[in-house]
């Protein structure tokens, strides 16, 4: 079926292919995100006009590629309800591999070098994927993050690899990967940005096809119902090794891009578990019920890591009362709370009605007045119990 | 004609399958019915049969191959299919999308991850058609989570038919349901079995229902056959009625 207008429940939609039909807003939802991702290199210069210190084209990009990690990592996350906590391996692969290609290899092409990441990201996620995927839940995730910080203790370990120090991603007598041969120079960072957009865009529109097929369906019923979905015929674990190295695919390209981008890789900046949180972190930040919503994340936390960075050096702190005030008052996410049914929507639907009859009849007053009255008294009498219970361990 | 040859499990000191030999024949549409009082070992059968126990001594035969090692889901790819005592449908899908899985997932279209998983038309008839039989139009739409019981029954079942079995067990597919919905449940489930020509074997604990619908009745007692027969048997078995309602004769 061809692009172009449809009719839907009596509105216009629009129909960008066969299965992805949007409402207008959110059609024009998209072509603005779209616009506004490949407009990045322009806006930042009109950023620092305005002193706007964030907002930088570096900021940006790493947000984006750890967003897209987080994109990979949330197709197990939403669909076959597992936490892995070990995606840096992947990240982290990709990084280094695009590293050693380039020092050892020789490799000058970039897009080379993305590829090379691109495969032994993979190939890390079926290895890594086989060996934990024989247990479910805690331990699946321990597992995970056992495999993890093996390969953090390798770079770590190992001096060809730089040590802690890290290894530039600098092939040869050039000083930078090449794009068609070419030497970027100047233009490298937004270059490189521009593929990054490319690549996240492509990247989407894939996952985009995969959550709305009948792969997608069988990675829910395992999510829900694992006995289940056996008893309905799936082979429950080679469904989810297959889910597994696709997200592993996804974090090897992003490995990859940030190698690229950033020239240099570190045990660190790459595989270190606590990247493996962060893109956990961003998934759920984000809004881990969308597609839309790990991606979004993952650069909303950079820009709060490099705003808290440049307040104070405990800027974990920060970062951790986002993701308490996340957990208890939006565990939907940033996009799973603007989105239809979402806490904002829901506020502003409530606030609408709520003025609406107060002006039909102003004695409702009285009443909510009441019921907020009642709600506070039962949370102090709720808090009381808990610290009693902490303190004195009697309920 | 799916078969149990010898089948043995115990549970610690337990012996909840003791040398069971049975055989369900392929006749279309009967229905076998399973009844023996509670801790008997009906549901242990089951399990074995369809793989999700594994028995210590014994062989599961079907059509003649010893599937006895065969994991569950390629047993539902031969034609055994089964539902669990305790509702076990997706609870985040609706009841479309449930059936839909299962339907995808039977004909192994799940493998497909560019198409759109409601694109596939065969697949969309054979939905509608089980949606239809199972009377759940009204509630196509509903999250299994929010169904009311005897709904959520159906669905079970429904999704069970959806993997167009040759064999079907059911393990008890009116419990938890009301009086007056468990006439219902099990006039459906009849009337499609027998329609589709599945061999359905049930667990039933209400000797009503077993009277009225059984082709055959196999009674359990400890892990062992106990009686293999007609429904009669319910009549002309003084012991099997003492076991079963406790009536002392």
């Amino acid at each position: 079926m061809s692009p172009g207008l449809v009719d839907r429940d009596g509105e216009t939609h629009v129909r960008v292919t066969s299965g992805l039909v949007l409402s207008k807003r959110r059609f024009a939802g998209l072509i603005a995100g779209v616009l506004f991702l490949f407009a990045v290199p322009d806006l930042v210069r009109v950023a620092q006009a305005l002193d706007i210190s964030f907002f930088q084209l570096g900021v940006i990009h790493r947000g984006l590629v750890f967003g897209f990690a987080a994109v990979g990592l949330n197709l197990l996350l939403r669909h076959t309800e597992l936490v892995s906590f070990g995606h840096a391996a992947f990240f982290g692969t990709g990084a280094y591999t695009a590293a050693v290609a380039a020092v050892y290899l020789d490799v000058t092409g970039l897009l080379v070098l993305l590829l090379l990441a691109t495969a032994l990201g993979t190939v890390m996620a079926g290895v890594i994927g086989a060996l934990s995927l024989r247990h479910t839940g805690l331990y699946f995730a321990l597992l995970t993050l056992a495999f993890g910080q093996l390969l953090y203790a390798i770079a770590l370990g190992q001096s060809a690899l730089g040590g802690s120090d890290g290894m530039p991603v600098r092939p040869g007598e050039a000083n930078e990967p090449l794009l068609f041969g070419q030497a970027l120079g100047d233009a490298y960072g937004v270059v490189t940005y521009y593929i990054t957009a490319v690549v996240v865009l492509v990247g989407l529109l894939v996952m985009w096809r995969i959550i709305n097929s009948p792969f997608r369906y069988a990675l829910d019923a395992i999510g829900q119902d694992r006995t289940r979905a056996e008893f309905i015929g799936l082979p429950v674990r080679r469904y989810v090794w297959t889910a597994f190295v696709i997200s592993g695919v996804y974090g090897g390209v992003a490995g990859g891009l940030f190698a690229v981008f950033r020239r240099y890789v570190t045990p660190d900046g790459t595989l270190y578990f606590l990247q493996s949180g962060d893109i956990l972190y961003m998934a759920i930040l984000g809004g881990f019920k969308t597609l839309l919503g790990p991606l979004v994340g993952g650069v909303v936390l950079i820009v709060l890591e490099f705003v808290g960075r440049s307040v104070t050096p405990y800027f974990e702190f920060l970062t951790g009362t986002v993701l308490l005030i996340l957990v208890f008052g939006f565990p939907e996410g940033i996009v799973g709370s603007l989105g239809e049914g979402g806490v904002f929507r829901r506020a502003v639907g409530q606030t609408r009605h709520g003025v609406a009859s107060l002006r039909e009849d102003p004695s409702v007053a009285g009443d909510w007045g009441r019921r907020i009255g009642r709600g506070l008294r039962q949370q102090i009498d709720e808090s009381l119990t808990t610290l009693r219970v902490v303190l004195f361990g009697v309920s | 004609m799916l078969e149990a040859r010898g089948l043995e499990k115990t549970f610690g000191r337990i012996t909840a399958t003791d040398d069971v030999t049975l055989k369900f024949g392929r006749e279309e549409g009967e229905l076998v019915f399973i009844v023996g009082p509670n801790g008997a070992g009906k549901t242990t059968l089951v399990n074995l049969l369809t793989g999700l126990l594994t028995p210590d001594e014994g062989a599961v035969v079907m059509d003649g191959e010893d599937i006895t090692a065969m994991s569950p889901d390629e047993r539902v790819h031969a034609g055994l299919a089964r539902s669990f005592q305790v509702v076990r449908v997706f609870e985040d899908m609706t009841v479309r999308e449930n059936i839909r899985t299962v339907v995808l997932a039977r004909r192994k279209r799940t493998r497909s991850m560019f198409s759109l998983a409601d694109g596939h038309e065969e697949v969309e008839v054979t939905v509608a058609d089980l949606i239809e039989k199972f009377r759940l139009e009204d509630v196509t739409d509903s999250v299994a989570e929010e169904l009311p019981h005897g709904d959520r029954k159906l669905l079970d079942v429904a999704m069970s038919f959806g993997l167009d079995p040759n064999y079907l067990l059911l393990d008890e597919p009116t419990s938890g349901v009301s009086t007056r919905e468990k006439e219902y449940v099990i006039e459906t489930i009849v009337e499609v079995s027998r329609a589709e020509g599945v061999t359905t074997v049930t667990i039933e604990h209400d000797m009503d229902i077993v009277t009225e619908y059984a082709d055959r009745l196999v009674a359990l007692h400890q892990g062992a056959v106990h009686g293999d027969g007609t429904p009669e048997m319910l009549e002309t078995d003084d012991e099997l009625r003492r076991l079963l309602l406790g009536v002392e004769t």
